[in-house]
């Protein structure tokens, strides 16, 4: 037993030797064997897979927990990879425990992954700068040649990074606004107007505050204020939370924010509010959500986007709140909406992978087969769910099934969704439908996404940067200090100090640089 | 005897100037000690009253009316999303369980040595050993180098040795173990060697039960040690089987905490689980056993096994 | 040479020593010396195809956000300052805890009281800082009281001043239980022919205490503020997270080097400037308990940690 581990370790110790001279050899590896299966399995139906295929066991890792029936989903899987591409894969799962230390734990140590999901909020593009992921631009069209051909030109534009490919993003758009869920009930009792702009939510606030005499964003209020302040100004914050353009309309005016005079104006306009007792004086250490007061009737007004506002409306329903609750989106201030970012959802390849062409082809398979994809997607059919009326729609739980012993199956799918094959689930909240058909025509492309930062010259000044944002922007933000013209001072002087402006000066070139390349002017 | 009463001559100071009474000192330092301790108590006691009130408590009277003594409205809510699957519960507190029996002890028989080890005295290397130990404290090359050694080198990933060694041994606890038994007398040591008593029997003979007290401190910390640890876990076990208490509790929790944001619009409302009273039903579950554990533990607080009893 | 000759001839004395401290010392060089390579990412730009040597050096580039802040130096000061409280207050109270828990008849007290001590310690911060601010939130239970008593309500969260004084409470309370152990134990070990002497001849319980206990329990006492001077630096991040959190306005008193490079580090994390703040925090812990060693090493060697 102990004889068996001392060679086993010999063994990795060996290994990782290898692995590190072929590391110090520069980004080669990638263009290895293996070529000779692979077979153009064009248009996904790959049923005939070729024999000579040889076995191989892939690792594959998603962020988030693992569904009860796991194993069970897996195995059915691997039975259909077997089949069609004399593949296994072990999925792994980070679990929501710390994810993001776990992630950057199994990159940066090095170990055997053959795929896992990445994002543009789990750092991929800093990741891919610092050269975690493979470059698949030269295996895409060989290997997964149906989502080589499916995948829109511009979202293969999201996931290149200094001219290589690093992942490979879902096709799914998605609208994720920010808005306001609010008691919808109460502002019709005040016979007051819906919400257009920052007048009439301040007529709301108002009233809940002195006719009701709740504290209308009661629990904690930044995000509820800061989600607000950027719709209203029609900010585009680039990188972190002090720059960014002063609108989307001119997009290379890339200014320090705190230093417009729009933030001096909306900063007073806060301090009355605080003044008036819109929220707490707690509220910057409160870690209660301002839903949950909505539910107890001790609150008016929610940040959430069209799907939570969903899920939350579902659950005030459920629970008999005998209340009713509206959703503002944000995007109708200046009356356009901007889609989710298709690197903010997507599927990449370690460099530590030792079977890169194998694991696109299962990626290949997985989204493109509807098989496949609704197996991983949303489990076993009639178990997790059931056909319905039409091929486009499913039903949760499926007939006869107990939510209580068999959970909804929502595993982090998102890195593989492709829209012509997804479903829509029966039932939910109808608003949703409605917000989709309001937006599609408002829809205006992403361009500050997409601007490539790895803050490499001004990493010093960033962190310093953020934390003088913290400590000072925050409180100034909320009106929580006494005297604003002083605070804003501070607030100023201290970005300042901290090197706010070579900050900037970094930022506008990069963005210049992007704007340049894709002629946005 | 005779040799303590000189090394510590402030005991014969004692007699100087004891003209108060004794009984009327110890009422007063009766009546202070009670007094304190229960204050102390109590101070301890309520705030887990509260978490304990508060886990069987309805969410909504939390959220609005905050944490109670006596809540209003019992709702068995929180636990029922902790125990949504029992049998995980079980055998991670089987986990928990073995992992810590385990730990504890082979931690206790290394520290316990090492302890001895840098207590003696004659020993030449004792200060630089004890700097050898000490200096991990100070240092770290933090977590990526000691998670490759762990995987790679050790290909602990998976393991339940993944659990088990990274607490087995600290330098707190060595020198801990090494400040208790500094506490023996040399001149015990003196006279088993002058019987021709080894090195290793000494340590298990005389130094061992003259030690007891701090073998119980020691052990306790261990065990405490194993029985909170989540951090292990969450970095080397993939396999939900090997999952111990904390981690899955944890799991649990975080979980939630998605579900909650990232409630979509076709969640099935009552999936949401309750966020603030999750978190205690959590901290009720994961206390559980080791509370009784002191108890136990307190048994080993007896003076009595005086160095004389071991001599004679 | 003449060294060597010193180490073989040691070795030979003590062998059976040498071989039960072996395995605690593998244990180190494999758990904690070899895995210290890491601290080199201090000074490295990293990337994934240079890995820790392979990856740009940048001397000491990485430290840079630490003092060009500014604020390096009140940083420094808070967490010295709070642990230092922390330090003495804690195992005061400890110390005065296990004496009277030595020293009480009621066994069921006793038992009772030392169980109840160790509930705080399997809290986890989050419920302390749920609890904290159930306490000193405006409708908070403080501040009803306040109120009650036709006071003016105090508004906790916006002034930094009493936040140290509560910090340092909830950090005491939470460790009582556990240092008072270690003084039990103490004590345990101390010989009751000691105290039969001082009683026979008529000391009590105070004289006791003064002259057999304290001085008995002041090497434990020096010896667990000195090993915790090497960590003098590194501060509890979970204590101040869990119940200061966000709130800005309470920074000046209340942040400490951990909360600091979090804050710093949330937008873009950046492994060379984590561990180059962790090297901070070692080398002042370093420098410090290596002179307060040497000093008490040549005055009371005895009391000396190594």
């Amino acid at each position: 037993m102990f004889k068996t581990k001392k060679r086993l370790s010999l063994l990795l110790v060996l290994s990782l030797m290898i692995s590190l001279l072929a590391a110090c050899g520069g980004g080669t590896a990638s263009n290895s064997p293996g070529s000779q299966g692979a077979e153009k399995s064009a248009n996904g139906e790959g049923g005939a897979a070729e024999p000579k295929l040889e076995k191989v066991k892939l690792s594959w890792y998603l962020v988030g927990d693992a569904h009860k029936d796991q194993s069970k989903i897996v195995a059915e899987w691997n039975k259909m990879l077997e089949r069609d591409l004399n593949t296994t894969v072990d999925l792994k799962f980070t679990t929501w425990n710390d994810w993001k230390t776990k992630y950057n734990l199994l990159l940066t140590s090095g170990e055997k992954i053959d795929m896992i999901f990445a994002s543009s909020w789990a750092d991929f593009y800093k990741l891919s700068k610092q050269g975690a992921f493979l470059d698949l631009k030269d295996l895409l069209p060989e290997y997964a040649p149906t989502t080589w051909g499916n995948v829109p030109e511009e979202d293969w534009d999201s996931v290149t990074v200094g001219g290589g490919i690093y992942a490979v993003p879902n096709t799914n758009p998605e609208y994720t606004p920010l808005g306001y869920v609010y008691r919808e009930d109460w502002r019709k009792e005040f016979g007051l107007p819906e919400f257009t702009d920052l007048d009439s939510i301040e007529a709301y606030l108002d009233a809940v505050k002195t006719q009701k005499k709740v504290i209308p964003i009661n629990g904690a209020a930044y995000e509820n204020v800061n989600s607000l302040y950027k719709f209203w100004n029609d900010f585009q914050l680039i990188g972190g939370d002090v720059i960014g353009a002063t609108s989307y309309d001119n997009p290379r005016d890339i200014q320090i924010l705190p230093y417009t005079e729009e933030f001096e104006a909306w900063v007073k306009r806060m301090k009355t509010w605080e003044q008036k007792g819109y929220w707490n004086k707690n509220a910057l250490s409160s870690n209660q959500e301002a839903g949950d007061f909505i539910k107890t009737g001790q609150g008016a007004i929610y940040w959430r986007n069209p799907s939570s506002a969903g899920g939350f409306i579902n659950e005030v329903k459920a629970k008999n709140l005998n209340m009713e609750i509206g959703f503002f989106p944000f995007t109708r201030f200046h009356n356009y909406v901007i889609p989710t970012l298709p690197s903010s959802n997507a599927m990449a390849i370690p460099k530590s992978s030792a079977n890169p062409e194998r694991s696109l082809m299962v990626l290949d398979k997985l989204r493109n087969d509807p098989e496949y994809f609704n197996l991983m997607t949303y489990g076993i059919e009639g178990t997790h769910w059931a056909k319905g009326e039409d091929d486009k729609t499913i039903l949760i739980p499926a007939p006869g099934v107990n939510l209580d012993e068999t959970p909804r199956y929502s595993i982090t799918s998102w890195g593989w969704r492709y829209e012509p094959n997804m479903k829509n689930e029966k039932g939910g909240w109808d608003g949703l439908d409605a917000l989709k058909e309001e937006f599609s025509p408002i829809s205006k492309p992403d361009i500050f996404g997409p601007i490539y930062l790895d803050y490499a010259p001004v990493k010093a000044e960033l962190a310093a940067v953020n934390q003088v944002f913290e400590q000072y922007g925050k409180p100034l933000m909320l009106g929580l200090t006494s005297d604003v013209d002083a605070s804003l001072q501070t607030y100023r002087d201290k970005l300042k100090t901290a090197g706010v402006d070579k900050l900037l000066e970094y930022i506008q070139e990069e963005a210049n640089k992007y704007f340049d390349e894709k002629g946005i002017q | 005897m005779n040799v303590q009463a000189e090394k510590w001559p402030v005991a014969r100071k004692a007699n100087k100037g004891s003209k108060i009474k004794e009984d009327k000192a110890t009422i007063v330092f009766n009546v202070i000690g009670y007094t304190l301790l229960t204050v102390i108590s109590l101070v301890c006691l309520i705030p887990f009253w509260l978490i304990v009130a508060g886990s069987f408590t309805d969410e909504m009277e939390i959220i609005s009316e905050g944490f109670k003594l006596f809540p209003h409205t019992i709702s068995f809510e929180a636990y029922k999303s902790v125990f949504t699957t029992p049998e995980q519960i079980y055998r991670a507190y089987g986990v928990t369980i073995g992992v810590t029996a385990a730990g504890s002890l082979l931690g206790l028989l290394l520290t316990s040595m090492a302890g001895y080890v840098l207590s003696r005295k004659d020993f030449m290397y004792r200060n630089n050993l004890s700097f050898f130990i000490y200096f991990t404290t100070l240092f770290s090359g933090g977590l990526i180098p000691w998670y490759i050694m762990m995987t790679k080198y050790l290909g602990l990933k998976d393991s339940y040795w993944a659990l088990i060694l990274p607490p087995l041994v600290s330098a707190w606890n060595i020198i801990l173990m090494r400040n208790f038994m500094k506490s023996i007398p040399d001149s015990v040591i003196e006279s088993a060697k002058i019987d021709g008593a080894g090195d290793f029997l000494i340590y298990r003979r005389i130094i061992l039960p003259l030690s007891t007290p701090g073998l119980a401190t020691i052990g306790l910390f261990l065990a405490l040690g194993y029985w909170n640890d989540w951090f292990n876990a969450n970095v080397f076990i993939t396999s939900d089987n090997k999952y111990p208490l904390q981690f899955l509790l944890y799991k649990i929790l975080s979980s939630a905490a998605v579900l909650r944001t990232q409630t979509g619009a076709y969640l099935a409302a009552n999936v949401v689980p309750p966020a603030e009273t999750l978190k205690m039903a959590v901290a009720v579950v994961a206390t559980g056993p080791i509370i009784l554990l002191y108890p136990f533990v307190q048994k080993y607080f007896v003076k009595g096994l005086t160095i004389g009893a071991v001599k004679g | 040479m003449s060294e060597k000759r010193g180490f073989l001839k040691e070795f030979n004395k003590n062998r059976t020593l040498f071989l039960m401290i072996a395995p605690t010392l593998l244990y180190f060089i494999i758990f904690s010396y070899i895995p210290m390579i890491g601290v080199y990412y201090a000074f490295t730009n990293f990337n994934f195809d240079g890995g820790l040597f392979g990856s740009e050096f940048v001397g000491f580039k990485n430290f840079e956000f630490l003092y060009k802040s500014g604020i390096l130096w009140n940083l420094t000061k808070n967490t010295v300052l709070y642990n230092l409280a922390f330090l003495i207050i804690g195992n005061i109270l400890q110390i005065v805890s296990a004496i009277f828990l030595a020293q009480l008849a009621s066994k069921f007290f006793k038992k009772t009281a030392q169980s109840l001590m160790f509930l705080p310690y399997f809290l986890s911060w989050v419920l302390v800082g749920a609890f904290v601010f159930n306490m000193f939130s405006d409708l908070g239970v403080v501040n009803t009281m306040l109120k009650q008593f036709g006071l003016q309500p105090y508004d906790f969260y916006l002034n930094p001043a009493p936040w140290k004084y509560i910090i340092v409470f909830f950090n005491v309370w939470k460790g009582i239980g556990y240092g008072t152990i270690i003084y039990l134990a103490a004590i345990m070990g101390i010989s009751d022919e000691l105290y039969e002497a001082a009683k026979i001849d008529g000391a009590n319980v105070f004289q006791q205490i003064r002259s057999i206990t304290l001085p008995l329990l002041k090497p434990t006492f020096i010896l667990l503020i000195l090993f915790s001077l090497g960590g003098i630096l590194k501060g509890q991040f979970d204590l101040f997270y869990q119940i200061i959190g966000n709130n800005g306005l309470l920074y000046d008193a209340t942040d400490i080097i951990d909360t600091y490079v979090f804050r710093s580090l949330t937008v873009n994390f950046d492994i060379g400037m984590g561990t180059a703040a962790g090297l901070y925090q070692s080398f002042f812990g370093f420098v410090l308990i290596m002179t307060v060693n040497y000093i008490i090493k040549k005055t009371r060697e005895e009391y000396a940690l190594f």
